[in-house]
């Protein structure tokens, strides 16, 4: 915006038109300067520093300096013309002398030197004087240097030259009157803030602060503005478009310039200046500015296509959504209304915005189509939101709906009253549903089933969802109500309400939704403990005619150990061995050889980890570089096609390391490799296995004496041996079990195993919820393949 | 304990916040919201569950 459109260029004495009565301003400081605390303090820099903006408005003043002295004084300095000097003709006195004594004595109440002006409310410098211990005036001028100095607004002398000069400029230190003030401490972040502030709206004027008291000092020199205002807004936020949008425009004597930008949050930032002043209750401009900026992005909506039918529009609301926005209007005489005088009431200025932002917003959106659809997909994003929370609260609202309705005709309930005593099961889909039904406890147990929705997306591609009505019909199953006023923990029906889902994909998509809507809805549930995961077997054993079932994989695995050492004799330290004793090496050496698959999925050589752990390879040997050497000529002669590279040494740990690769296989051999607790885990493992001998292992049974080269192949012979006369069936669906089953080994409470939800869980459980969702294609890329690695799937 | 609020992923507290675990009433009902128009979706494969599968909470 020009700057320089302000103004004559003589400043004079006839400029200044006296209304007197300071007396009043000592009696009654707050109607002028707001308080006497904190706030009051700060006005007076404001009156000061807002006389030096002006200067810099009329074209003047490039530099203010802000000094915060030890006792408590401030000093203002600008390089503009400086007050004036000459004799007021109707005084008898210097022009700066009445400025400084004379309420509403400024040049700006005849708006002809300065056509706008800022200043708090035209108060003046005189109210700063008048609320002042002291004040020291010193002005630059005509090539002399003039001082003067006040104390409590009366001047000990007339104001005199002391000296010469070739420059220009005011500069006043006042310090504030302790009989007057309440609180006399000046605040760094308050002056900082408005000083900020101020460079933001008068771009290109450098504006610099100093604290005497801690030596910390700053400059605000902003050649941006306010498009530098709203991206120091925007600074820790995610912008959707790289720079802001900035236009402004001049009609009728009102200047006017806005900058905005979005961000990917949702709340909304606007600050609206009038005359360099922070008009926190809005008022005609940001009337203005809100009203055309809903015209103009709805009117690029409809134009381009961007709404589905012509009849949505999106609301005000909406596209405020993320924005960031800095108006800026300069005019003549500004009217401030409202409590604290910081509202712009000039009702002219409201049409004149609007045309502004309209054009200018409207030839930006035309120029840039693509931050023109971001900006409306934002604002889309956010009436769906809208529409999303207005459901929710008519959900909430017809209480009446949920209740008077009874309970849901799918739940099974149970006869029991008391909530303390009562179960509800929630069962993933409608046979197990049936079988639940029928080997239930009636009555202390309830069971409904949900069945989850599926959607059809592509040819292969199923989405997983909660129905709504299955969620409607499980808040009333519960209770409680929904929302957070509705909501009360106190009216739930049951204080056990247990998940049964399958042990497949599905049944963990609906136990993961189910768990991340008790999370985010209804915490207290998961808080007061009362959610809970039923652990229903993973299979069932089955020899000659005895059943048995496994509730999981761990314990499968030790049932077959158990099984096997019956019937084998292992070589343990040197004896042959039977029974009980060997169980606890199958059980490691399982752990061992898993561990080394898991090795070997990262690309670390299981040949060459085997080699390591049977020559002891520590850290002591990392820093012994004779070893070391020794070591790696070793392990070159292990296999022909093993390369190393150069042996590094680590300053920071004193020990030498190097890179090892065989084929797809790459070990970076450090220190800190081999403290990992992996490599230590396997090298514990690895003592105690030692005790089975040396390969190829024999075992022995009844028949037969049967060799394994590796330790894999033992494990694979022994669950052979294991498993021989065992069906075994794994259960993939709760459906498989009939309702005596089902009741035996999953709900009867006095053998089942339950699993209590603990807000850790859920925690989990949402985070899992986030990624399966899929917005955020990598981490959910990333997420299935660590996990996958690590589900353990063993042969059996 | 330090959360995420699930809705706008702003940092929340989990003590002495109504709204747990969101930042605002406006974010939990825009969240029950979502529910109620069943635009919370698991993305699955029919024939891809090896690899989709998930461990147990």
């Amino acid at each position: 915006m020009d700057q320089n459109i302000n103004g004559k260029e003589t400043y004079s004495a006839e400029d200044i038109k006296v209304l007197k009565g300071l007396d009043a301003v000592k009696k009654r400081p707050a109607m002028y300067i707001g308080s006497t605390g904190l706030e009051g303090l700060h006005h007076l820099v404001y009156e000061v520093v807002d006389n030096s903006v002006d200067e810099s408005l009329a074209g003047y003043c490039k530099n203010i300096e802000v000094i915060i002295h030890l006792d408590g004084s401030c000093t203002v300095i600008d390089d503009g013309r400086g007050i004036p000097t000459d004799i007021h003709p109707e005084e008898g006195r210097s022009a700066a002398e009445v400025v400084l004594t004379e309420l509403h004595s400024g040049g700006k109440f005849e708006s002809k030197a300065y056509r706008i002006s800022g200043g708090l409310h035209g108060v003046g410098i005189s109210v700063v004087n008048a609320l002042a211990e002291w004040l020291d005036v010193e002005i630059k001028q005509n090539g002399k240097v003039f001082q003067q100095h006040y104390e409590r607004g009366v001047p000990s002398a007339p104001l005199t030259v002391v000296g010469r000069t070739k420059g220009t400029g005011t500069k006043i230190t006042f310090k504030p009157d302790p009989e007057i003030f309440e609180i006399l401490e000046f605040s760094w972040d308050i002056l900082s803030q408005r000083l900020r502030e101020l460079a933001f709206l008068n771009r290109g004027l450098k504006i610099s602060l100093s604290d005497e008291r801690t030596g910390r000092s700053q400059v605000f020199h902003y050649s941006g503005g306010i498009v530098s205002f709203v991206e120091h807004l925007n600074k820790n936020k995610s912008p959707i478009h790289p720079k802001p949008i900035y236009f402004s425009g001049e009609k009728e004597d009102i200047i006017a310039e806005v900058a905005l930008q979005y961000n990917d949050g949702y709340s909304e930032t606007i600050y609206t200046f009038a005359n360099n002043i922070n008009t926190k209750e809005g008022g005609t401009h940001l009337i203005g500015f809100k009203s055309a900026l809903t015209r103009t992005v709805n009117s690029y909506a409809s134009s381009s296509g961007l709404l589905k039918d012509s009849k949505e529009s999106l609301t005000g609301d909406d596209i405020r959504e993320g924005l960031t926005a800095v108006i800026n209007v300069k005019l003549m005489n500004p009217q401030f209304e409202g409590q604290t005088k910081m509202k712009l009431g000039n009702s002219e200025v409201k049409g004149i915005i609007e045309s502004i932002v309209n054009e200018g917003l409207g030839t930006y959106f035309e120029e840039n189509p693509s931050v023109a659809r971001k900006i409306i997909e934002k604002a889309l994003q956010a009436a769906r939101a809208r529409e999303a929370a207005r459901k929710a609260k008519e959900l909430t609202r017809r209480k009446g709906a949920l209740e008077d309705t009874g309970l849901p005709g799918k739940l099974a309930d149970c006869s029991e009253k008391d909530p303390a005593l009562s179960e509800l099961f929630i069962v993933e889909g409608d046979s197990a549903g049936g079988s639940a039904k029928q080997g239930r406890d009636r009555r202390i147990q309830a069971i409904l089933p949900l069945r989850g929705k599926i959607l059809n997306v592509e040819k292969a591609r199923f989405d997983k969802m909660l129905s709504s009505e299955e969620i409607k019909i499980l808040i009333t199953a519960l209770g409680t109500g929904i929302g957070t006023e509705d909501f009360d923990i106190s009216k739930i029906r049951y204080h056990k309400i247990i998940l049964m889902t399958d042990a497949d994909v599905d049944g963990a998509h609906i136990r993961t939704l189910l768990l991340t809507f008790f999370y985010r809805q209804m915490p207290a549930v998961i808080e007061k403990g009362y959610l809970y995961i039923a652990q229903p077997p993973l299979f069932k054993v089955k020899k000659g005619k005895t059943e048995k079932y496994i509730q999981n994989e761990a314990e499968m695995l030790n049932m077959l150990f158990e099984l096997a050492s019956e019937d084998i004799e292992l070589n343990l330290k040197g004896q042959s061995v039977k029974g009980k004793a060997l169980i606890p090496y199958l059980k490691k050496l399982y752990k061992f050889e898993h561990l080394l698959e898991w090795f070997e999925r990262r690309r670390k050589d299981p040949e060459l980890l085997l080699f390591m752990l049977s020559l002891q390879i520590n850290k002591d040997l990392l820093r012994d570089e004779n070893r070391f050497k020794e070591f790696l000529s070793k392990v070159k002669m292990l296999h022909p096609s093993i390369t190393t590279g150069e042996v590094q040494f680590d300053e920071e740990h004193q020990t030498y390391g190097v890179e090892i690769r065989r084929n797809h296989y790459k070990m970076n051999l450090t220190a800190s490799f081999v403290t990992s607790p992996e490599f230590r885990e396997l090298e514990v493992l690895y003592n105690i296995i030692k005790d089975l001998g040396q390969k190829p292992y024999k075992i022995y049974t009844k028949e037969e004496i049967k060799e394994a080269k590796t330790g894999k192949e033992l494990i694979d012979m022994v669950l052979a041996i294991a498993k021989k006369g065992l069906n075994i069936q794994r259960y993939k669906g709760l459906g498989e079990m009939n309702p005596q089953q089902l009741w035996e080994t999953t709900m009867d409470p006095e053998k089942r195993t339950l699993l209590q939800v603990t807000i850790q869980d859920s925690v989990e459980a949402d985070g899992i919820f986030t990624v399966l969702m899929g917005d955020q294609v990598e981490p959910r890329k990333e997420f299935i393949t660590t996990h996958a690695l690590e589900a353990r799937n063993i042969d059996i | 304990m330090k959360i995420i609020c699930p809705v706008c992923k702003t940092k929340t507290t989990w003590e002495e916040n109504p709204w747990r675990p969101f930042c605002s009433e406006k974010c939990k009902m825009i969240d029950l919201g979502k529910w109620i128009l069943e635009e919370y979706r698991i993305e699955s494969k029919s024939n891809d569950d090896e690899e989709d599968e998930i461990p147990k909470p």
